[in-house]
Parts: C-alpha cells; sequence; structure tokens
C-alpha cells in the first residue's frame, strides 16, 4: 500500500482505498457514540475552546485510532500538543488556521449529516466527513480538504514523537547505550 | 553518565601586547588542525574564533528523547529555518524583510533547530547578496565540526590529477602519494570507521571498527556486486574504539541520536575540533583562544607588505583590537576566508592580500545534490522492529562514473549516501495516505522497509563562478558582506540526470522495487561543501597558494580550508581539508624554525 504514496505506483484506486479506510474505521467506533474531550484535556487547554479542543481530540483519534496493537492519538496527547504548540506560536496566521480549519470541519459535517455538528454525529457519519475532507490530499481544493493536510501532518509529528508513538506503536530499539557489539550486519 | 572530561577553561583577558608566532583565524577542522600541528611544534599560537564558546554539551542533548523536549526539538517561537521553496524563489538576502525574530539557514529545518539555534549563525546579522546561494554557516568554537555528517573519504589521483584523466580544469600540485601519510596521521589521532574495498578511486583509511549494515542495505550491497559496485557502510569520522591519547572524546556507543539531529554528537565520539584537536593543544600550554572575535582585515607590515597580524572586533562589546604574529593562518572556511582576505586591502595588496592573481573568491565550486531513489524492500513489510539507527550513518555508495568510461554527457562523477532500515521517526507516515487503522497499520508494518539514497556530484571549478565584496551591504558588525555570482552548469544538469537513472537502475538490480524518485537540483550551497576560493597551483597568475597553501604573494600568509582546493571531487572534504593542513603546518614550523617565514 505505501505504493500509495507515489500515485503511478499504486494498486488501488484512491477511491477504493479510501473505501477499505472507511470500512476498517466504522466498526470499532460504533461503540463510541457522541464522544467529549476527557475532562483532564479541557482543564490543559492553552489555545482552543473547550469544544473546538474536543473537537480537533476526535479528528486526531480518527487519524491514528487506538487498536488492538497500540493506544493511539487521545492516549497520546495529540490534541493538547497541538494546542499546546498553537498558544506557544509566533504566527497568528496559524492560529487563524486552525480556529477557521475546525470550523470547515463543522460546517462541512452540517453539510452533509442533515445539520449535526461533528460531535453529535454518529460514528460513520463522522467518518463520512473526514473522508471528504481525505478525499483531496494530493490535490486539496475545498478549506476543509486544505485542512486534512495540517492536521494530519501534525496528527502525524504529534504522535509519532510522543511516548506512545515511539515505543508502544513503533516499538522502537535505539537512543540507547550499545555496550558490545554493534547490531546489524557485517559488510562482507 | 559522564565519559569525557570537562573542556579546559578559556582565558578571560588573552594578552594582546604579544606577538604571537602565529595567529589562527577560525577554529573547525582546518583552524583546529593548524592548532594542534604548530602547538605540537612548539609554536606560540593564538587561535581567534568569532563565535561563542558554548555549553555544547548542553546545546547538543544527543539523547533526549522527543517527548521530554516541550516542542519535540523545535526551537522557540521567533526562529523560522529557510524552506527550499524560500531559496528558490527568492534572492539573497534571504532574511530581509522576514517577520521572524531569528532566521536560521535551511539545516535548522532538519528536525532538532532548537539544538542548533545557538550554532548556526542568525541570518539577520549574516546577510549576503547576489544568486541564490544556500550558504549554512556556524560561528561557534569549532564552527561546522559541531553539527558535521561525519562522512570522512580521502580523494584519490582520480582527483588529484583530474585534468591528467579527463583534460578538463587543472591538476592539483600534490599527488595522493604526497598526502597519503598526512591522511594516515588524522585517522590515528582522530578515528575513523570503515571497511576496506580497496578501490583505487576511493582510498581506505586506517579503519577502527565499521558501522553495521541494515538488512536493506545488505541487500543492496549484494545486488551492487554483480554491477561491479561497491556499498561499504559509512566511513565516519568517528572513534568506535576510542582514543587512548584523547581524554576529552569518548568511544562510539552506538547511540544513534546523530541519526536524528544536525549531527553533533555529546560524547564527541564523533569528530569535532574542540574535543579532537583544540582542547588537546591547550593542554600543550602553547595554545591561547579567544572566542567572540571577528577578523576583518590581516593587517600589513608597510615596509616590508608581509602580514603583521589580524585585525578583530569583539562581537559583544564592538571593540577593536590587533593581534600581532609572525605568521598569519586563514581557516574561517571557504567563504569567508575568502571574503578575509578580500576585506585586506592596502597599497602592498590593493585587491585584497595575496590576490596579485586575482584568482581570490574564483573557481568556487562543491558538490551538487538533490536526485536521489527511494526503494521499497518487500520481504521486510510487517517484520518487527529492530535497532537500525545506532550509527552515524548508513552506507556510501563510491563514484562509478568516469572512471574507465567516458559518460557522453558530463565528466567526473558523483557517490551515493544512503540508508534504510527503521528510525526513531516513520517518515513514511506523511507520505501514507488516508486516515485510521488501516493508515496506522500501514506506516507500522512499512517504517522499516525503505531504502533510500542521494547522489553528492562534483561540482566543475570555473573561474566564473566567485564571489567578491559587495559595496552595499554589511553584516551587524559594519562589515562589508560576500556577494554571489555563481550557478551550475550543464555538467552539473546531465549529471544529476544521470544520478536518477543509475540510482533506479541499482536498486532494481537488487530487486528492491523504486517506489520514488527525487529529481529536482537543490539550491547552489547544500551541501555545505563550499571549496576553491583561494585554489593552490604552481603557478602564481593563476592559483592563489602553493602546494602548503602558502600565499604565492605573502610568505608567512597561509590559508589552510577548503579554500584551497583545486577542485571538488565528490568526495566529501573535511578530512581531505584536515590532511592538507596538517601536511602545511608541518611545512610551516619547519621553515619556520629555519627562519624562512
Amino acid at each position: 500500500m505505501t505504493d500509495a504514496t507515489h500515485p503511478e505506483g499504486e494498486s488501488l484506486s484512491r477511491r477504493e482505498m479510501l473505501e477499505v479506510t472507511a470500512a476498517a474505521l466504522a466498526a470499532p467506533l460504533v461503540k463510541l457514540g457522541p464522544a467529549a474531550a476527557p475532562p483532564a484535556l479541557q482543564a490543559v487547554s492553552k489555545f482552543f475552546t473547550a469544544p473546538e479542543l474536543a473537537l480537533l481530540d476526535e479528528l486526531a483519534e480518527l487519524i491514528i485510532p487506538a487498536d488492538a496493537h497500540s493506544p493511539g492519538a487521545r492516549a497520546a496527547g495529540v490534541a493538547a500538543y497541538i494546542d499546546f504548540r498553537l498558544s506557544d506560536s509566533a504566527e497568528p496566521e496559524q492560529q487563524t488556521k486552525w480556529r477557521s480549519g475546525l470550523a470547515a470541519v463543522e460546517a462541512l459535517s452540517k453539510e452533509l449529516n442533515n445539520g449535526q455538528a461533528f460531535l453529535q454525529a454518529s460514528a460513520d457519519q463522522r467518518v463520512a466527513v473526514l473522508t471528504r475532507m481525505a478525499a483531496g490530499e494530493h490535490d486539496p481544493k475545498t478549506p476543509a480538504e486544505h485542512f486534512f493536510q495540517d492536521l494530519k501532518g501534525w496528527t502525524v509529528r504529534a504522535y509519532y514523537t510522543s511516548k506512545v508513538g515511539i515505543h508502544a506503536d513503533q516499538e522502537y530499539k535505539g537512543n540507547v547505550y550499545q555496550r558490545g557489539d554493534y547490531a546489524g550486519f557485517d559488510a562482507t | 553518565m559522564t565519559l569525557v572530561r570537562v573542556a579546559p577553561h578559556l582565558e578571560q583577558d588573552v594578552d594582546l601586547s604579544k606577538t604571537y608566532d602565529a595567529v589562527v583565524v577560525g577554529s573547525g577542522a582546518a583552524g583546529g588542525m593548524a592548532a594542534h600541528v604548530l602547538t605540537t611544534r612548539g609554536l606560540k599560537v593564538l587561535m581567534l574564533e568569532a563565535g561563542k564558546k558554548l555549553p555544547i554539551e548542553q546545546e547538543l542533548r544527543s539523547m533526549q528523547w522527543p517527548y521530554d523536549h516541550p516542542r519535540r526539538g523545535d526551537a522557540p517561537p521567533g526562529y523560522h529555518s529557510l524552506s527550499f521553496n524560500e531559496y528558490t524563489i527568492r534572492t539573497p538576502p534571504y532574511a530581509k524583510n522576514s517577520t521572524a525574530k531569528h532566521v536560521m539557514s535551511y539545516v535548522g529545518g532538519w528536525g532538532g533547530s532548537d539544538y542548533v539555534k545557538n550554532i548556526l549563525v542568525d541570518e539577520k546579522d549574516h546577510p549576503y547578496t547576489g544568486t541564490k546561494y544556500a550558504w549554512v554557516r556556524a560561528r561557534a568554537l569549532g564552527g561546522k565540526t559541531n553539527i558535521w555528517g561525519r562522512l570522512a573519504l580521502r580523494l584519490s589521483d582520480y582527483d588529484f590529477k583530474a585534468k591528467t584523466h579527463d583534460g578538463y580544469g587543472d591538476d592539483w600540485p600534490i599527488s595522493y602519494a604526497d598526502l597519503q601519510p598526512y591522511y594516515d596521521k588524522v585517522d590515528l589521532y582522530l578515528g575513523i570507521s570503515g571497511v576496506k574495498e580497496n578501490l583505487p578511486h576511493l582510498p581506505d583509511s586506517l579503519f577502527q571498527r565499521p558501522n553495521k549494515l541494515t538488512s536493506s542495505e545488505v541487500k543492496l550491497r549484494e545486488g551492487l556486486k554483480k554491477m561491479g559496485r561497491v556499498l561499504t557502510p559509512y566511513r565516519a569520522g568517528v572513534t568506535t574504539d576510542g582514543l587512548k591519547h584523547n581524554r576529552y572524546r569518548s568511544k562510539c556507543y552506538g547511540r544513534g541520536a546523530c541519526d536524528r539531529r544536525p549531527g553533533g554528537c555529546d560524547i564527541h565520539a564523533a569528530f569535532d575540533s574542540p574535543t579532537g584537536l583544540i582542547y588537546p593543544a591547550m593542554d600543550t600550554g602553547n595554545l591561547t583562544v579567544r572566542p567572540n572575535s571577528i577578523a576583518h582585515e590581516v593587517l600589513v607590515d608597510k615596509n616590508t607588505g608581509r602580514a603583521r597580524g589580524v585585525a578583530f572586533l569583539d562581537s559583544a562589546t564592538r571593540k577593536s583590537y590587533e593581534a600581532k604574529a609572525k605568521v598569519v593562518i586563514v581557516a574561517a572556511s571557504t567563504l569567508e576566508s575568502a571574503r578575509l582576505l578580500l576585506l585586506s586591502r592596502s597599497p602592498q595588496h590593493p585587491n585584497g592580500i595575496g590576490n596579485s592573481s586575482g584568482h581570490v573568491g574564483h573557481n568556487f565550486c562543491e558538490h551538487v545534490m538533490g536526485p536521489g531513489v527511494t526503494g521499497l524492500v518487500k520481504d521486510l513489510v510487517g517484520k518487527p522492529s529492530t535497532l537500525d539507527d545506532g550509527r552515524p550513518g548508513g552506507f556510501y555508495i563510491p563514484r562509478f562514473r568516469n572512471l574507465k568510461d567516458r559518460q557522453p554527457g558530463f565528466v567526473r562523477g558523483y557517490g551515493f549516501e544512503g540508508g534504510g532500515g527503521f528510525s526513531i521517526f516513520p517518515g513514511n507516515a506523511f507520505g501514507t495516505p488516508g486516515f485510521g487503522a488501516q493508515f496506522k497499520r500501514e506506516v507500522r508494518d512499512h517504517a522499516g522497509a525503505f531504502i533510500g539514497m542521494g547522489g553528492f556530484g562534483e561540482v566543475l571549478s570555473r573561474y566564473e563562478n566567485y564571489v567578491d565584496l559587495d559595496p552595499d551591504t554589511k553584516d551587524a558588525w559594519g562589515i562589508p558582506t560576500l556577494r554571489f555570482h555563481y550557478q551550475f552548469g550543464d555538467n552539473e544538469r546531465k549529471m544529476c540526470e544521470d544520478m536518477v537513472v543509475a540510482g533506479r537502475e541499482m536498486l532494481e538490480a537488487a530487486g528492491i522495487e523504486v517506489i520514488g524518485t527525487d529529481e529536482k537540483m537543490l539550491t547552489e550551497g547544500w551541501s555545505i561543501h563550499e571549496l576553491g576560493t583561494a585554489r593552490m597551483g604552481s603557478d602564481p597568475k593563476t592559483s592563489v597558494l602553493n602546494q602548503f597553501q602558502q600565499s604565492h604573494d605573502v610568505k608567512n600568509l597561509f590559508v589552510v580550508d577548503g579554500s584551497s582546493h583545486v577542485s571538488a571531487s565528490c568526495q566529501n572534504p573535511t578530512w581531505t581539508i584536515m590532511a592538507l593542513a596538517w601536511r602545511s603546518c608541518e611545512y610551516l614550523a619547519d621553515e619556520f624554525k629555519k627562519g624562512n617565514v
């Protein structure tokens, strides 16, 4: 599937691939129902309002969900990290971009889901919103598609630099003193 | 964990009333080596460094986990690192009109900008003008050796006698046999890891134990053998077995942070000039170091035209000082050294000291980079994570073009640097489409299955590629800045096209699926291997220095850094810079004792 990083080598069409993704997502989400940010998350909010942060937290978890292998973006504190970075930012246009990006998600949810806000929508409906946002991943056009690039990029950055991402998900073996022979293979 | 001894104390007040045997401008690979060789031979040396003496271990924090840093390694708000687009769309000075408080070169954008923000110069204070050029500068004790990439390669007679081989440019005034003993000295004094390959065009060093390969790299090495090409473990200027004679440097423990920071090693297993050369030189009692000292003129004796010292400004107080010395050694980096020579105008040297040839600033060359290939090793998809990044680098594929063959499109050659396997951050996550459980699993399953490599090619030395002083632009200290007149040419473009073709062909030969190619050339300067602006030669009319990096015009002036190189070759220059500086400074010490300089 990593073929898909280079469209010319893609084995599944983008549409097929996204359908597979959406199907895979739907199952575990059904149980969740309308989500809200855990109280701890709201307490640390530095830039976003509590509803914005709850929305971001759910979006991040949809992008990198918990699965049988490892916890997801929620457990990794992705939303709180993005919130901190934006509160700490010297670039006001970044803050504006994220705020209006989240608003675009809400607008898209209302458009697709009979006026329902994202967190009030069902699990399937939320996946449908994100699927629409992701449809323009390589060539974003709408505000929601543009926002998806930032949202995913920062979710990836935050998750894979977190304890959860590095140790639980990636099971990274390095950044240790190798006291004997170095790991790896000899050039023979 | 303390593995290294504390750095020697730097004197606050340097005695400028006395005349030193030699003053060395710059403290990087070249300046450090000059200090080492001359102080060992008993000369009293003053070293001037424009930057600060940093508490470098605190800057580098090599083993800090990303999540233990508040911004995961990023610099605080207000810092901006220049991007490829900025270098491409705009022209220098790149920091002009920037709203950021501090602007760093692109190296700050490698990830880990917080670790280099005090090592790299602030582009706002250090403008330059002219053609596009990604000029990376480090002002700190040790210069760029604090963050260098560590690939340590020798040149061969394919390089020193390149004109004889293919008719282009000029031969060096030395051959490999002249430099080989000094490469050996550098290897033994500083430590280098690697594997012997017996290649005439990439001579072996005296290696300590090598770094290992990952399974995808072994696969590529095997594939290349069938083509008669070589993939060798990264030849790293890193001591893997330790150095009994150096108490400031630990051996390498394969911690691997070198692979995810711009280079720095806080236990100094990777060579850096302060712990490798300068502190041991201070221990001889013969070296005085003055940081925060911005040299802006080589001073000339009115009667003899000889160098008599160096004028400098204190970077903090802006006060002017003169350092007096019997010999002046310029080692400020290729472009800064040319700038200093050009700034040193006097009635005896109206075009700048040592510049009767008019060649100072000219014949400017480097390495071109950008083109590369990425492959996917299918058998590795879904394999459990392994420790693959506990090493200074992955692999090197030495030049294979224009050795016995003659390429129709270009002269000279290029090598590839690359690596494969797991690292601390799964870079494929950015390119994997979609989201959700499948996205997450794909990132995990593929993270260790990629192998990638990029070319480093020789940029031809050409007189018309040059820098001069901009009459209208000054840096934050009022010193005229450099203006660039420098562009890649057709040979570089053809070579870069070939890199993509050859890279693809090599992955395919090893049965590795090519999943991506980079075809664009990065901005001039990107390799940080600038060379040639005060080249050596036997003819004083067409060269600045003789074979001992001694000015043809001014016998007590030496320029011992990369500016002396006659051609760029395609090998990374640091080890050659140090071998040449060692050779020249031994010559200088001999001549000094005889009273000839």
